[in-house]
């Protein structure tokens, strides 16, 4: 999968959680969850859930823990694929 | 140091959907979660307990300069603190209305030396530095808003020459 597909299909599940319209439309692999989209950190556990749906992957607690970023989420994403 | 965390528990409703699965599971530690499942009012336990743990991370946040999302390592007791990396952090909750307000200390003296303003966001001069860490006219505050409410804590006059500041 590369990181065009990748980051499409982040910006679709975070996209339910954010009000920053031009943020969310920028979205690129420096966004961050918190500060550039404004997710309120009750709704990170959902984006960590999207993303293991979606990617039928497992987010353990110490990827969960750096997972605050379009970045982050990529290097966890594609570390969790790659070990399958 | 200080950290404070606010819910509004009307847009936490609408917004956070504490019943999917898995969702407990990241977030709360197994005794959490029978806190949570014992509770007269469950949905009202998962926000007083995320409350606690958000007021403890910005503690932690504003000594480490380090962003986590690490909400296990939080651990909720039936007492008032709560535990991270064998540490207990003494915290106070209120509630009015729909509003859950919770504010952390690493120590229990520190409640005596802060003050609590509650209000709208936009009327306070904040200013973050480098690491995100904010801060009122130069001095440390913790800042907390969610929905219709804002909350920030402040070192008071009782701490002269912010000697309690560490």
């Amino acid at each position: 999968m590369n990181k065009e597909t990748l980051i499409a299909a982040i910006r679709d599940i975070v996209k339910p959680y954010t009000k920053e319209e031009e943020a969310l439309n920028n979205l690129n692999e420096n966004t961050d969850f918190v500060t550039d989209l404004q997710i309120n950190s009750a709704n990170l556990v959902d984006i960590i859930l999207d993303v293991e749906e979606k990617f039928n992957i497992v987010i353990d607690n110490d990827s969960m823990e750096r997972m605050m970023s379009v970045k982050a989420a990529i290097e966890i994403i594609e570390a969790k694929l790659a070990g399958q | 140091m200080i950290g404070n965390d606010i819910i509004d528990l009307d847009l936490a409703a609408r917004e956070s959907h504490w019943r999917r699965p898995g969702y407990l599971d990241k977030i709360f530690t197994a005794g959490e979660q029978s806190m949570i499942a014992n509770a007269e009012n469950s949905t009202l336990m998962v926000w007083q307990l995320w409350s606690r743990k958000e007021a403890v991370y910005k503690i932690i946040n504003r000594l480490s300069h380090i962003r986590t999302y690490a909400p296990l390592k939080y651990q909720c007791s039936k007492e008032n603190f709560v535990i991270y990396e064998g540490r207990l952090y003494p915290f106070k909750s209120y509630q009015i209305n729909d509003c859950i307000h919770t504010i952390a200390v690493e120590r229990s003296e520190l409640f005596d030396a802060l003050e609590v303003y509650t209000g709208q966001r936009e009327d306070w001069n904040i200013s973050k530095d480098e690491y995100g860490i904010p801060f009122l006219e130069g001095k440390p505050v913790s800042v907390s808003h969610h929905g219709r409410y804002a909350a920030m804590i402040v070192y008071n006059d009782n701490n002269p020459g912010n000697s309690l500041i560490l």
